[in-house]
C-alpha cells in the first residue's frame, strides 16, 4: 500500500498518519498539556514567529513510577557498582578525537587535511546528510544527560553525587561527548557541508530538548536507553560500512569506534533491565509494552534548521533508503531485546502482565509484515534540498 | 452515486420501520429524510453525509475485520459509528486494519485517505468508493 509505516518517524511532532485523537484525550486531565504543534497550520505560515522549531505534541507525563520503587534502585547500588560500572572504560584507555584527525602540531598537518578532503569529495551528498544527522544527534548530548537525570531513584542529585547510578551517568556522558566532538571536527575539515547550518540545527535541537515519554520512571528510562544504544550501534555500524565501501577507511574507523562504544553501552543498559526483569518481572514487562506502544521516539526528532519543517522526516527517509537505519532495524532491535531479556519465558505474570508479554512478543513480526507491504508498494521518492549541504538535493 | 439506501441496521428501534420503508427509500442516499417526529435533520448520531453511506454488508465486513484485529469479545458492540480509537485500536492496529481491508476488498488505500478514517463507517464508505473507482 502507499501507506508508509515508518516507526522511526512515527512518534514525531506530527500526529500519526491515521487519524487518532490527540493523545490528550486518552489521558486523565491531571497530566499537563504539552505545547501545541508548531507551524504545521497553514494559516500561520505567513506569520512565522522567529523561533519556530517543533515541539512535542503528546501530553507530558511525569513521575509515573510509584515512589516506593525508588527503594529498588537504592538497593541495587552495590550491584550496579560491580556489574554496570565495569562497562565503563577508564579514561586513560579511551580513544580521543585527536587520534582520528589531522594533527595540527605535526608537519604533515596540511597534507593530512588535504587527504581527508580528497577522500570526502568521493562521498556522495546523501551519505553526508545521514552522517550530519547522526552528528547532530550526538551533539545534543546535554538533552540525554538531562533525561537520565530526570529518572527517579537514579538521578545525579548534586551533579557530583557518588551513587553508582550518578557515576555511571556522568561517565557515560563523558564517553558520548567524544562522539559529537569527533564527527564535528571531521565534518568541519571535510569542506563538504554547511557547518553554520549544522551548528544552527544543533542549537535549535538542544533548545528543543525531547521527551522520550519515560515519565521520570527508570524502568521506562532504561528500556528506552537499551533500545537507543542498540539503534545507534546499528546506525554507526552502517555508516562505517558504507564509508569503507566509499573508500574512506579513516571515516570508517571513526564510525566504527563510535559504534563499538555504543555496543558497550547497550550491554550495560540491557543488563540493568535484565536485573529489573529478575526483581520485578511484572512491572518490567508492563514497562516494556508501554514503551513499545508509545513507540521509541528518536532523540533528534525535533530537529530544525530554521527552514525545513520536515527536517527529521526527510533525514530519516534518507537514512532508511541508504540502509543506515530502517524500519527493519527497529523490528530487529525489538526482537533482539525480547530474546535478550527472555520475555517469552517469563511466568507468574498478572493478567495485565500477560497481555503486555503477548503484545511485546508479537510486535516485531507485525512491524516486519507492514514494512514488507510498504516496501512492495513504495513509490518513487522526491528529491529534497538539505540546508546542511547548501540546499543541494537528495532523494528521499 | 450508489443507489443503495445505506441503511445501517444498527438503529434497531427504527430498523423494522426502515425495512418496511426500504422500497420507498431506494434512491435516497441519506436517511435523514426518514420522518422522525421533530428531529430535524439529524438522526441521532448519524452525521450528515454528502456522499452515500456504504452498504450494510460492507459495514459488516469492516466490523468483522475490526473485531478480528482487535480480538474483541463477541458481545462487544461494533457498529458503523464505532470509532477505531474508542474500540482500543492503536495506530499500529489501524494500519493493520486498513491493510486487512485492502486485502479483503482488493483495493489500495492512499495515505491521505487513510488519515480521514475515524470510524467503521468512514472505512466502509471509502472502500465502496474505491471499489467503484476500480470497476469504473
Amino acid at each position: 500500500m502507499a501507506l508508509k509505516f515508518n516507526p522511526i518517524t512515527y512518534q514525531s511532532h506530527k500526529l500519526p498518519s491515521f487519524a487518532l485523537p490527540p493523545m490528550a484525550s486518552l489521558r486523565s486531565p491531571k497530566f499537563f498539556m504539552a505545547s501545541t504543534l508548531r507551524s504545521g497550520s497553514k494559516e500561520v505560515d505567513n506569520l512565522k514567529k522567529p523561533f519556530m522549531p517543533p515541539r512535542e505534541v503528546h501530553v507530558q507525563v511525569t513521575h509515573s513510577m510509584p515512589p516506593q520503587n525508588i527503594e529498588i534502585f537504592k538497593s541495587l547500588e552495590d550491584w550496579a557498582e560491580n556489574n554496570i560500572l565495569t562497562y565503563l572504560k577508564p579514561v586513560e584507555k579511551c580513544w580521543q578525537p585527536h587520534d582520528f584527525l589531522p594533527d595540527p602540531t605535526s608537519d604533515g598537518f596540511y597534507e593530512q587535511v588535504k587527504e581527508l578532503r580528497e577522500r570526502a569529495k568521493e562521498i556522495p551528498d546523501d551519505y553526508f546528510v545521514v552522517l550530519v544527522g547522526d552528528m547532530i544527534t550526538e551533539e545534543a548530548l546535554p538533552t540525554y544527560q538531562t533525561m537520565l537525570n530526570t529518572l527517579d531513584g537514579v538521578c545525579d542529585e548534586t551533579g557530583a553525587s557518588l551513587t553508582s547510578w550518578a557515576i555511571w551517568t556522568r561517565a557515560w556522558t563523558a564517553e558520548e561527548n567524544r562522539h559529537g566532538d569527533l564527527l564535528n571536527k571531521y565534518l568541519y575539515l571535510s569542506g563538504r557541508v554547511d557547518m553554520r547550518q549544522i551548528e544552527k540545527t544543533i542549537q535549535y535541537l538542544i533548545g528543543s530538548g525531547m521527551d522520550p515519554r519515560t515519565e521520570n520512571n527508570p524502568y521506562l528510562g532504561f528500556i528506552y536507553t537499551s533500545f537507543q544504544e542498540r539503534a545507534t550501534f546499528i546506525s554507526h555500524g552502517n555508516t562505517a560500512r558504507l564509508a569503507k565501501e566509499l573508500g574512506d577507511i579513516k571515516l570508517a574507523q571513526i564510525c566504527g569506534n563510535i559504534a563499538s562504544d555504543e555496543k558497550r553501552h547497550e550491554t550495560a543498559y540491557t543488563k540493568i533491565v535484565e536485573k529489573l526483569f529478575e526483581i520485578d518481572p511484572d512491572g518490567t514487562v508492563l514497562a516494556f509494552a508501554d514503551m513499545m506502544r508509545k513507540k521509541i521516539s528518536m532523540p533528534a526528532h525535533l530537529m530544525y534548521d530554521g527552514q525545513d519543517d520536515n527536517l527529521f522526516d526527510n533525514f530519516s527517509a534518507v537514512a532508511q533508503r541508504l540502509g543506515v537505519y530502517t524500519a527493519r532495524d527497529y523490528a530487529d532491535i525489538l526482537e533482539f531485546l525480547v530474546n535478550k531479556w527472555k520475555v517469552t519465558e517469563i511466568t507468574g505474570l498478572s493478567a495485565e502482565g500477560r497481555k503486555a508479554q503477548d503484545y511485546v512478543c508479537g510486535l516485531a513480526s507485525r512491524i516486519r509484515r507492514l514494512e514488507e507491504r510498504a516496501q512492495g508498494r513504495a513509490k518513487q521518492a522526491p528529491k529534497v534540498p538539505f540546508s546542511w549541504i547548501f540546499d543541494r538535493e537528495v532523494h528521499l | 452515486m450508489a443507489s443503495s439506501t445505506g441503511l445501517s441496521l444498527k438503529f434497531s428501534p427504527l430498523s423494522t420501520s426502515f425495512k418496511q420503508n426500504k422500497v420507498l427509500l431506494r434512491g435516497i442516499c441519506n436517511v435523514n429524510s426518514v420522518s422522525l417526529p421533530s428531529r430535524g435533520m439529524r438522526l441521532g448520531s448519524l452525521r450528515l453525509r454528502v456522499s452515500c453511506a456504504a452498504k450494510p454488508e460492507t459495514v459488516d465486513k469492516v466490523c468483522s475485520i475490526v473485531r478480528k484485529q482487535l480480538a474483541l469479545p463477541k458481545d462487544s458492540p461494533v457498529t458503523g459509528e464505532s470509532k477505531f480509537s474508542a474500540l482500543g485500536a492503536d495506530s499500529l492496529d489501524t494500519v493493520e486494519i486498513v491493510m486487512g481491508l485492502e486485502e479483503e476488498f482488493g483495493i489500495s488505500v492512499e495515505e491521505e485517505s487513510a488519515q480521514h478514517i475515524l470510524t467503521v463507517q468512514d472505512a466502509a464508505d471509502l472502500i465502496e468508493k474505491l471499489v467503484e473507482q476500480k470497476s469504473a
